[in-house]
């Protein structure tokens, strides 16, 4: 097994190159953290600060009292979490639907909506604006969870993870008088589990990092989520580099965590994806 | 299966099906697809719909558009002597240069380190989550540290290279800059989509493979590839869309400098319908559309290509 | 068979509709309650704060209408407006625009007039206010804006390095560009730069009016292409090329917190981010001028604006003008916030004399050094004077092309608004 072991060398000396180069803009972001903004912009390069200080992440996160740092984190949970709930949903069964079920067009209706999707949403905003008004949403979450769910393209991606699944299966499973959902429910879905969970980690991420939707719909600061609402600690004109970065790090500590715990999900193999390819 | 629930619509589609004399209409899969279509029809396609007729029409965002057939699409694509004819041309010249610059990096760079995770090397958790976490930030942020990374007087790479480069306003380094930040920020949504593929890779057919005398780099090319050729398929073409929708990074980072170099289209889009002047917004539409069309040809290439053939 | 995915699609359905159900029923106080006038404005930060502070004393006076502060990035409120134009709700009573806005919102009749609203409130009228805040909200007889502030753009200089290399530069008062090639000559061996390039725009259209352009010659047609604006921008690659200026690419706000620039052009609203640099000894005084018989410092103005609804009532119109004098006569946090407010009532106040910039309103003179580009088409002239200025003094653009460039974008920009 010498060449296994010359395999796995070879991937790791890549792999801690790359790691040397995506550490330090990171560890910059860090350091940056705890300086203070006089040091950044009066001292020449450092990685690490002359003097530590943690104000910024004191100014970030209590400081402003006109700021409820606490409760856009709570508004962004509400709103991520039940967007990535109902994406999943809506996901995995149209994802079955386009793989797995025959009807007709359905290959028309799925390259129709990849092709709608290619447009540029830009003046897309105004019409958007009304349609949620119309709805009554305006400075609702819901404006801000239900027209992301709207996208195709993990659709897409869950479509192309079904493919790899034979079909052989579902039809010995229909032989054995499984209905279409059983097929789904009982058989795919476990299948899909690690697409899932990226799916999952996607919508989350996006929804939490969105800010020109939200600061569009909702009027109150009460109601903001996170990302636009450390927007609105930025001065209008000079910027702030020891806040932005702090409020930055401060915002993806939710996604991280959820990066975390989910890696073991999409990292596990398909228990029975021995018996599925070949 | 009867199914009390739903009889009526069935029968209902019984009786017609019966007329057409046709199979049983079957309506299970509107079942699946339905409430997606439900929510796209009204959060997507309508707004997208209104876009698309707003290039046809002279409309400021404020009054209201009024209809004028194909005077933008003539304006921006024959019209030599205007501006936004020019605008179309270098923004346009400029997106597909970033595709075409950031796009295979975008697939390879994140294959490999798939691919070298796949070995479950030690310290797999550190090195995923760390070249994941760059996506996890805003784009903003990205930029903020980048621009500080590459200043001229200040930043370490000059420092550490002994050079006074201008990374951010003189080229080719402007284009390096963009094309290296992009990379760092967004390899981790396709190294992940890699690295669920790699796992559903049946062990046994490497095992076979090295008792056939297989080398590593011929089980990349005979097993891997071919094997996760769906998820290939995939991340190419929304990789292409997602860098054809480039603005943050030549906005922020080289405010479309030097000369116009690195203007891309949205920025004169956005620019036309949102900017600081009165709005343009059907000459901006005029041109979304048209960047729209060039994305939905590229992505029909790649889909021919890298179709799977069942 | 099918009995579960109607299960699914009709529980993802109830949801949805529960959702928006208990939405729609809260929904109307989407826009503004009826006894609170909904505000508008762009102050984010530490500005936002100080605005706060107004607000929230005006609240505490117990009015008929209390005011509801939103404060919003620029950007984002620029493209907020024209969606809550368009769908007719949620329009905020009162918002803060930029001058420069005024004329195309009212070019598009978006905006309510004062004029027969200020008759209980006679002290918002001219004589109160800075001229060039107040001149700008009258349009075809009609006033359309109070002004909040006028914010100039001047300049920021180290005085150690100031003692040292151009000792007598402010004798006068004004520092000319000739003393700051002078001044730039000799520190450059010392390794400190002349003068900070900043933001280009304002610095440009500065040399542009100080040398008697100006971006339209009617209220119509735009100028750019002009033997003035050639000069200006000849102006300042000389600044460059004879390295008084700092290289390109360099952050001359970093060069000057760390001591190595005298010079600083920039906007008075920019000392907060001053105050932390403690080691800095600095004063502020002029834009740069090329003589100092004609001064001119590029200023800009927050205005308060109402946009149309017909569902506003006129008592809460009254409100509004209300807080309008209450802001009138207590500006002063906000010009702690760096700015110079445009009510004249501040300039009573010790407190305000004692801040840095309030020397350009201190002095009638200088009032009028003041000059707001005010055109209708100011946004598509900014926006290719950004494109321009940088390219052009950092050589990599050649001057003529480029100005005759900017000034066929701005022409093509106009004319395919006027296709209507």
């Amino acid at each position: 097994m010498g060449k296994k072991r010359v395999t796995k060398f070879v991937s790791l000396i890549f792999l801690l190159f790359m790691a040397i180069i995506w550490i330090v803009p990171l560890l910059y972001t860090v350091t940056s953290s705890f300086k203070s903004e006089d040091d950044i912009q009066s001292s020449a390069f450092t990685i690490l600060p002359i003097h530590w200080v943690i104000g910024n992440y004191q100014d970030v996160l209590f400081e402003n009292t006109s700021a409820p740092v606490a409760k856009w984190f709570m508004n962004s949970l509400i709103i991520s979490v039940s967007q990535t709930v109902l994406v999943l949903a809506i996901v995995s069964l149209a994802g079955f639907g386009y793989s797995r079920m025959k009807f007709k067009g359905r290959n028309a209706i799925f390259l129709f909506l990849m092709a709608t999707m290619m447009f540029p949403a830009v003046v897309n905003l105004i019409p958007l604006y009304k349609i949620i008004d119309s709805l009554g949403w305006v400075n609702n979450y819901l404006a801000a969870i239900v027209p992301g769910t709207a996208g195709v393209f993990n659709i897409f991606l869950v479509r192309q993870f079904m493919q790899g699944i034979p079909k052989d299966f579902d039809e010995s499973a229909r032989v054995d008088g499984a209905s279409d959902f059983q097929i789904f429910s009982k058989l795919i879905l476990p299948l899909i589990r690690p697409v899932l969970t990226v799916v999952a980690l996607f919508t989350f991420t996006a929804s939490w990092n969105d800010f020109l939707w939200p600061s569009i719909v909702f009027n109150d600061v009460e109601k903001m989520p996170i990302t636009p609402g450390l927007q609105l600690l930025q001065g209008m004109y000079a910027l702030d580099v020891a806040h932005a970065l702090t409020g930055a790090l401060v915002a993806i500590v939710p996604t991280f965590i959820l990066y975390l715990f989910t890696q073991k999900y999409f990292m596990e193999s398909l228990s029975l994806s021995s018996g599925v390819k070949g | 299966m009867i199914n009390t629930g739903v009889n009526k619509e069935l029968n209902m589609s019984a009786v017609i099906e019966k007329n057409s004399g046709k199979k049983r209409f079957n309506l299970s899969p509107y079942l699946y697809i339905g409430p997606h279509l439900i929510l796209f029809a009204i959060f997507f396609l309508f707004p997208t719909l209104y876009g698309i007729y707003i290039s046809f029409t002279n409309w400021d965002l404020i009054g209201d558009p009024e209809f004028v057939g194909l005077a933008n699409y003539k304006e921006i694509l024959f019209n030599h002597e205007s501006t936004f004819y020019d605008q179309l041309h270098n923004g346009l010249g400029n997106t597909f240069k970033f595709v075409l610059f950031t796009v295979p990096a975008c697939i390879i760079v994140p294959l490999l380190l798939a691919a070298g995770l796949n070995t479950r090397p030690k310290g797999l958790k550190f090195f995923q989550a760390l070249f994941y976490m760059p996506t996890l930030f805003s784009v903003s942020a990205v930029m903020i540290v980048f621009s500080m990374l590459f200043s001229v007087s200040f930043g370490p790479i000059n420092h550490f290279l002994n050079v006074e480069t201008n990374w951010l306003s003189t080229q080719p380094y402007a284009w390096i800059t963009l094309v290296v930040v992009t990379i760092w920020w967004s390899i981790g949504a396709n190294m992940i989509i890699y690295q669920a593929a790699l796992n559903g890779i049946s062990r046994d057919l490497y095992e076979a493979a090295s008792i056939d005398g297989a080398s590593s780099i011929q089980k990349f090319f005979r097993i891997t590839l071919p094997s996760i050729r769906a998820q290939i398929l995939y991340t190419v073409v929304i990789t292409t869309i997602a860098q054809f929708n480039v603005y943050g990074q030549p906005l922020m980072l080289t405010k479309g400098g030097p000369t116009s170099s690195t203007s891309v289209l949205l920025m004169y889009i956005q620019q036309n319908a949102f900017g600081s002047g009165i709005s343009i917004a059907g000459i901006g539409s005029a041109m979304a559309v048209i960047l729209g069309l060039c994305i939905m040809v590229v992505s029909a290439i790649q889909f021919f290509f890298l179709r799977q053939r069942d | 068979m099918k009995r579960k995915a109607v299960l699914m699609f009709s529980i993802l359905f109830a949801i949805m509709m529960a959702l928006s159900g208990c939405s729609s029923s809260s929904s109307s106080s989407s826009g503004s309650a009826k006894n609170e006038i909904l505000y508008w404005n762009p102050f984010t930060g530490p500005d936002g704060e100080n605005m706060k502070q107004i607000v929230n004393e005006y609240n505490k006076t117990n009015p008929k209408f209390k005011i509801k502060n939103v404060s919003m990035v620029a950007d984002d409120m620029y493209k907020k407006i024209p969606t809550v134009v368009n769908s007719g709700k949620g329009i905020p009573d009162l918002t803060i625009v930029h001058a420069e806005r005024i004329k195309q919102f009212v070019g598009n009749d978006l905006l309510t007039t004062y004029d027969d609203k200020l008759a209980d409130y006679p002290e918002i009228k001219a004589e109160n206010y800075v001229p060039a805040g107040w001149d700008i909200g009258e349009i075809n007889g009609s006033r359309y804006s109070v002004p909040l502030d006028v914010h100039s753009f001047v300049m920021y200089y180290n005085k150690d390095l100031l003692e040292k290399y151009a000792p007598n530069a402010l004798d006068d008062n004004v520092i000319t560009f000739d003393e700051i090639k002078e001044a730039g000559e000799m520190s450059k061996k010392d390794k400190i730069t002349g003068v900070g390039i900043t933001w280009t725009r304002p610095i440009f259209l500065s040399i542009y009016n100080q040398l008697g352009g100006d971006i339209t010659s009617d209220g119509e047609t735009p100028t750019l292409n002009t033997p003035e604006a050639k000069e200006a921008l000849e102006l300042l690659k000389g600044l460059i090329d004879n390295k008084i200026a700092n290289k390109d690419g360099e952050d001359p706000g970093q060069l000057f917190k760390s001591g190595k620039a005298i010079f600083y052009p920039e906007g008075i609203w920019m000392q907060n981010s001053l105050k932390d640099s403690k080691k800095l000894n600095w004063g502020l005084t002029n834009f740069p001028q090329i003589s100092p018989d004609k001064i001119v410092n590029w200023t800009s103005s927050h205005q308060f604006v109402m946009f149309k609804d017909e569902n506003r009532s006129k008592e809460k119109t009254k409100g509004i003008t209300d807080f309008l004098d209450f802001v009138r006569e207590n500006s002063l946090p906000w010009a702690k916030a760096g700015q110079n407010p445009a009510s004249l009532v501040t300039l009573e106040n010790p407190e305000y004399q004692d801040l840095p910039q309030s020397f350009l309103v201190k002095d009638p003179e200088l009032q009028k050094s003041l000059k707001i580009f005010d055109y209708k088409y100011n946004g598509f002239v900014a926006e290719e004077i950004d494109k321009l200025v940088g390219d052009a003094i950092y050589g990599k653009l050649d001057i003529t092309k480029g100005l005759k460039a900017a000034q066929k974008a701005v022409e093509d920009k106009i004319a395919s608004n006027n296709k209507k």
